[in-house]
């Protein structure tokens, strides 16, 4: 899984190697001090809700407690795959992460390009701050900007400003946030925009990472910029690509709760709900207590999702890019 | 053919006389309109949110505030008392988790950078397997619940303290951008791995953690997940983010303040005004940090990334 160079041991580690195991300790005791603090927190935060997953194979009793509720065996994955919600919500993770995948990753590399073109050193430096500053603001902020400005007009106001808009063109107003066809297309907008101008980041270092005499020496030879950011730009930034690419679809069965739980309502079901949202409905919000099915989803979407990393992890190790694992 | 040729190649030139051609004329006017996708909606926000209800009933596009400054939205916001007190839970929540998160997680990712050192490959292994694989939110809430976290201040701070996507991007940092040879002259000089840790390595990584403190404060001002998960209704308890949340999606939340807005005097205000003018008070230590925050952050996301 790691992609990091192993030393070779250095004669001094050798020569001390010998008196033992103490005597090791005792010449890193600083190192592993450093390491401890963060490995009490990690087996305590990350390693020790892990007994909770035996929830997938019982029907949890709150009397008993996890440990001696009764174990039923597959009968919770079962109903999982019998549940039309989970199907539902299942095929909406998909395809939201396809539709990101499409327009969104294709957008970034696209932005990029188009920020490393600009000229002006000075307004680039300002459209960047432009494009940076909604990845900072939370998806709660984001999506209360997003419904100030697609309200429906309600009594008493005249809607969000893209109502106001249709309607001084003479259009009908529309309820965009209750219409379960443009929901995806919302999430997408709105995730490049809140997304995008920093995804651009590890690009734009790439590129300034280019040795500026292969473009002049292209312009010499009588190539124009279209040329210059095919032949040169582009080849150059297609490591951080592909990472970028893969990462991406290493969390295909993720799904963003943030802009979802913050978005979404009961009317856009149909097409918004997905795995994480319908996890949390079902266990601690909206009044569910379906703590096994909840467990039982979570714990299927992990073992997906470590395939997929499995998987394109083997395509990462042999680029020539230090990979972020 | 040729005659075509030689004519766009006169009249590219005698653009570039001028410092343009239509190239760049796109490419300015594409990423120009991107830019104010992204501004433009904080902008209009602000404007309508200091706008005087008698214009900011007539709706537009707000580009510049008309018929006066007007505050009364955020009075009526400031006057309700779980405002001010999710504020103090939240710079509370922001400053003890950032400061025990960079500690803990800078420390291991230095530790662990020191792949020759036995079992750091193996904790190394460890952490990282945790992003990909976790317990759920379930077994999450059954562990807290055992250790007597749930519904208290510290379900907010203590599981968050080791930050796995800055532990790896820390560790890179360590393993790639700090010169080997300075640490082994350190070494070699007779400085023990402790005084190398604190006199050389930190100093020189000033503004990596500087960066990631910046970024992991961030994320800790905007989060409301663990208190929706495992806190819930202790309302003493709120982060400003939750009440932030409330305001834009609650019905009864939006009730309370309007009633505090007609106590002091003035007629009900809009809901839509009062929910911009919180989306403006929720944006405002964000963008206090933002010009910090941007000076380092192209280090701190590409830091490491590249191979040398």
């Amino acid at each position: 899984m790691m992609v990091q160079q192993a030393r070779s041991l250095s004669q001094d580690d050798l020569r001390k190697r010998g008196p033992g195991f103490l005597a090791y300790i005792r010449k890193y005791w600083f190192l592993y001090m450093l390491v401890l603090p963060g490995f009490i927190f990690m087996a305590v935060f990350d390693y020790g809700p892990m007994y909770g997953i035996q929830l997938a194979f019982k029907k949890y009793s709150p009397k008993a407690g996890v440990w001696n509720s009764q174990w039923i065996g597959l009968g919770n994955f079962e109903r999982m795959v019998g549940d039309p919600n989970f199907i539902r919500a299942f095929r909406n993770t998909i395809i939201i992460n396809l539709y990101n995948l499409l327009f969104g990753f294709t957008f970034n590399v696209f932005l990029a390009l188009m920020l490393s073109e600009l000229r002006l050193k000075k307004y680039k430096s300002v459209m960047q701050t432009c494009v940076y500053l909604p990845y900072f603001l939370s998806w709660v902020i984001f999506s209360g900007l997003v419904q100030v400005f697609l309200e429906s007009p309600g009594t008493g106001d005249s809607g969000g400003l893209v109502n106001q808009l249709i309607v001084a063109a003479g259009g009908e107003p529309v309820d965009f946030l209750k219409r379960p066809e443009m929901f995806r297309s919302i999430l997408v907008i709105t995730n490049i925009i809140k997304t995008s101008g920093y995804s651009t980041i590890v690009y734009l270092a790439a590129i300034s990472g280019i040795d500026p005499a292969l473009y002049e020496s292209a312009a010499i030879d009588g190539a124009n910029r279209g040329n210059a950011i095919v032949h040169i730009t582009f080849p150059r930034i297609l490591p951080s690509v592909v990472i970028m690419l893969i990462l991406q679809l290493s969390g295909l069965f993720l799904s963003n709760f943030d802009q979802v739980y913050n978005l979404y309502n009961n009317y856009v079901l149909s097409t918004g709900d997905v795995l994480s949202t319908y996890i949390y409905r079902i266990s601690l919000g909206g009044g569910g207590t379906d703590f096994e099915l909840s467990t039982a989803m979570n714990l299927i979407m992990n073992v997906m999702g470590l395939i997929v990393v499995g998987i394109t992890n083997r395509y990462v190790s042999k680029l020539d890019v230090q990979g972020i694992f | 053919m040729t005659q075509q040729n030689h004519e766009q190649r006169i009249r590219v030139s005698m653009l570039q006389r001028f410092g343009f051609n239509f190239y760049d004329v796109f490419i300015f006017v594409l990423v120009t309109l991107f830019a104010l996708l992204c501004v433009y909606p904080m902008w209009y926000v602000l404007v309508a949110s200091v706008t005087p209800y008698s214009e900011f009933v007539k709706g537009g596009l707000m580009l510049v505030p008309k018929g006066g400054v007007d505050f009364q939205y955020y009075v009526a916001i400031f006057s309700t008392r779980s405002f001010l007190n999710s504020m103090w839970i939240s710079v509370a929540k922001t400053v003890l988790s950032t400061v025990s998160s960079v500690f803990v997680t800078a420390a291991m990712a230095y530790g662990v950078s020191k792949t020759h050192v036995k079992g750091m490959k193996l904790i190394n292994a460890l952490v990282v397997f945790n992003l990909f694989f976790s317990g759920g939110l379930i077994p999450q809430y059954m562990l807290y619940k055992d250790l007597g976290l749930i519904r208290t201040f510290w379900v907010m701070v203590l599981p968050g303290v080791l930050n796995i996507t800055y532990f790896i991007i820390m560790r890179n940092y360590y393993s790639y951008s700090i010169p080997k040879s300075l640490e082994e002259a350190a070494l070699l000089d007779g400085c023990t791995e402790m005084g190398t840790f604190f006199r050389v390595v930190t100093p020189i990584s000033r503004s990596m953690l500087a960066a990631i403190s910046l970024f992991i404060a961030v994320i800790n001002w905007n989060d409301y997940y663990s208190y929706m998960m495992f806190i819930g209704n202790k309302t003493n308890l709120q982060p400003f983010a939750w009440v932030l949340r409330r305001m834009l999606v609650d019905q009864t939340m939006m009730n309370q303040v309007r009633k505090g807005a007609m106590s002091l005097g003035s007629q009900p205000p809009p809901p839509m005004a009062l929910r911009m003018a919180t989306i403006i008070c929720a944006m405002v230590p964000i963008m206090c940090v933002y010009p910090f925050l941007q000076k380092y952050f192209t280090a701190g996301i590409t830091l490491g990334a590249v191979k040398e």
